[in-house]
């Protein structure tokens, strides 16, 4: 399938601090791939390139067979973007908010009031953006980005801050998207996140791709399944856990063979272990 | 550029307008300085041109000159009176009528007639007032004015206090609304990364500063106009002081536009609006103290502007005579086009380098070795 969005070689330095080295990546249509990375390691500056609010001093992006920066004006009118930070007129309300980029796209017949119900805002689609929790201008963020009902979505840390309620939300809302064939590139820490919406994940840091793949496949090729066991001994509660690796069995024999046995876990590798591997750090 | 962006974007500035501080500040401060330099120092509720008779027989003017329409009469004992009161400045004008001057014009004879004009009496009221009198004997002699008008200029020369702290109001009118208003709006768009937003439409630099500076002219111009309309300070060509205050709005917003787009955040363009506010704010100095050498007011933009709206509106002159100024300011408008364009073409580079980021999001990224 040709891919929405093709990056190639993507390099751009803020000063003398390279943000984004040699990033390449491809997105199919209806894929949601998962950029996951600490603060800090270049996510942003990705999406910026990508969007073209950042001109990148090396590497070429196409998206939708177009080019950024040559056609960006076609591009950025058939794509959709939420910002990490709430970036809405708070003095106006979120209706007005919603209405203005709508001129701004060209679109006159928006159905304003389907868009604020999807993203839980139809009771206060009139009220001031001011007035607003943070979710709700998550929210209202997301609503502006699709607007244009875009073919490429460009997520920044859509949940970040959030409940979990308002999280749930936003991310059936990118879910849906996806199902009608949007293809989303989401920017997260949150491993969990990223692990439940991506169909594959990127790992960033320093500006670099480390990884590439569905979130099962990287769990599985670098992490490391094992069995954890809770059991008692001597009046006190052990804990011992089994890689499940040639030599398990006689272990985990061993183990199931004791009196006080308490629980008995599967443990999976997290993506959260597979960028430690792979970075030698934490994600956060 | 697209027109219809720039004016979706005009609409929601319009519409933001009235909700924003930095707006209703620039409006209604003009208003507020005029009512009070005008209660203080001028005369707020006495906006006609007063006009003092002595009679010293039994003449018919006083009569009809208490019918004058747009003139303040009041008649005196004595000659004596008359001159105090023109040479204080409590009058415009004075007019002495000797004794038997109503049968010395109607015998054919041209009796002298005494004027006292005040020196800090405005040239659109003198002309009013002398063209009254002429008019008054005109009403005793018939068609032809038999009396030989003698005006004597009495008390100190020049403008009272709040004529000549007019260019200074007209220019905080037009500066403040005009220039810091669009540029505070950028800088504001830029901080709270709207800017951004923006961008990633099809909107661009072009578009946002097209509508900015739209917005810049229609708030200086409003804010010009109603300041000289609070003043009375149309003179005999109101379009020549249109065109001046229209002039001067888009010279303010274009400055405005270059220190908005060049500043980072707010605390840069207020040092910056200081700076440049001395420029800006110098030639109404010179409308304030008259006796200084005004040569130096000729190299501030400001003054093509403020020098045709003063002209006309407070000493009496034309539209002919002030065309050379208007011409230079429009002349200035145009050479600030491009500096304009270029500044917004700067913009759009440090942006997309990165230079210039808005809000949290605009910091370079933090080192990437700090996570």
């Amino acid at each position: 399938m040709a891919s929405a969005l093709h990056a190639e070689r993507l390099r751009f330095v803020y000063g003398d601090r390279v943000a984004v080295d040699g990033v390449s990546f491809a997105i199919a249509p209806g894929e949601v791939l998962g950029l996951l990375g600490p603060n800090g390691a270049g996510k942003s500056t990705t999406i910026k390139l990508l969007i073209g609010l950042l001109r990148p001093q090396a590497g070429s992006i196409e998206i939708l067979g177009m080019a950024m920066p040559q056609q960006r004006t076609a591009i950025q009118s058939r794509i959709g973007v939420v910002f990490e930070e709430k970036n809405l007129y708070p003095t106006l309300s979120g209706r007005e908010n919603l209405a203005f980029f709508a001129r701004l796209f060209g679109l006159h017949d928006v159905d304003l009031d389907h868009l604020l119900e999807r993203v839980g805002l139809a009771t206060r689609g009139r009220d001031r953006v001011s007035d607003y929790s943070k979710g709700m201008r998550q929210r209202l963020t997301v609503a502006r980005a699709l607007l244009n009902r875009p073919d490429v979505l460009f997520l920044d840390e859509p949940t970040d801050g959030l409940d979990p309620v308002s999280a749930r939300s936003i991310r059936t809302l990118i879910r849906e998207e996806a199902d009608r064939g949007v293809a989303v590139l989401l920017t997260t820490h949150d491993m969990y996140e990223a692990d439940e919406l991506s169909d594959r994940v990127a790992f960033i840091d320093e500006g670099r791709i480390l990884a590439l793949e569905a979130p099962e496949q990287l769990k599985l090729r670098h992490g490391q399944r094992a069995i954890r066991v809770r059991y008692r001994e001597d009046h006190e509660v052990k804990e011992a856990t089994v890689p499940l690796d040639e030599a398990a069995g006689d272990q985990l024999q061993a183990l199931l063979g004791r009196e006080y046995l308490l629980t008995i876990h599967t443990e999976e590798a997290t993506l959260e272990d597979v960028f430690v591997e792979l970075a030698g750090r934490r994600l956060e | 550029m697209n027109l219809a962006r720039s004016w979706s974007i005009l609409r929601k500035d319009l519409r933001i307008g009235p909700r924003s501080p930095v707006v209703l500040w620039a409006l209604i401060v003009p208003v507020v300085l005029t009512v009070l330099i005008r209660g203080v120092f001028g005369d707020l509720f006495a906006d006609q041109p007063s006009l003092g008779i002595a009679d010293e027989g039994s003449s018919t003017i006083v009569a009809a000159a208490d019918h004058l329409d747009g003139v303040d009469v009041r008649v005196l004992p004595t000659a004596e009176d008359v001159e105090v009161e023109v040479a204080d400045g409590r009058l415009d004008a004075g007019l002495v009528l000797p004794a038997g001057f109503d049968d010395a014009v109607r015998a054919g004879e041209r009796p002298p007639l005494g004027l006292w004009l005040s020196g800090e009496s405005l040239p659109v009221d003198r002309s009013v007032l002398t063209v009254a009198v002429l008019d008054l004997v005109r009403q005793v002699a018939g068609d032809e004015v038999r009396a030989s008008v003698e005006i004597v200029e009495v008390g100190e020369a020049g403008l009272p206090i709040d004529l000549r702290l007019l260019p200074l109001l007209v220019l905080y009118a037009v500066a403040i609304p005009g220039g810091m208003v669009p540029a505070s709006s950028l800088v504001e768009e830029k901080e709270h990364g709207t800017l951004q937003a923006v961008l990633t439409s099809p909107a661009s630099v072009g578009d946002v500063l097209l509508a900015k500076g739209t917005f810049g002219v229609l708030l200086g111009m409003i804010a010009g106009l109603v300041t000289l309309t609070l003043n009375d300070a149309f003179g005999v060509a109101p379009l020549a002081v249109v065109l001046a205050v229209a002039l001067g709005a888009v010279m303010m917003a274009e400055l405005g536009l270059m220190l908005g787009a060049w500043s980072r955040d707010t605390n840069t363009l207020f040092a910056a609006w200081k700076a440049v506010g001395i420029v800006i704010f110098l030639p109404a100095v010179f409308f304030l103290w008259p006796d200084l050498p005004t040569w130096p007011a000729y190299l501030m933009p400001a003054y093509y502007f403020l020098q045709p709206a003063y002209a006309v509106g407070v000493e009496g002159a034309g539209l002919a005579d002030v065309a050379v100024e208007l011409a230079i300011g429009f002349g200035i408008c145009l050479l600030l086009l491009p500096p304009v364009i270029a500044v917004g073409r700067w913009l759009q580079v440090r942006l997309a380098a990165g230079r210039l980021p808005a809000g949290e999001d605009a910091q370079p990224e933090p080192s990437t070795t700090t996570g």
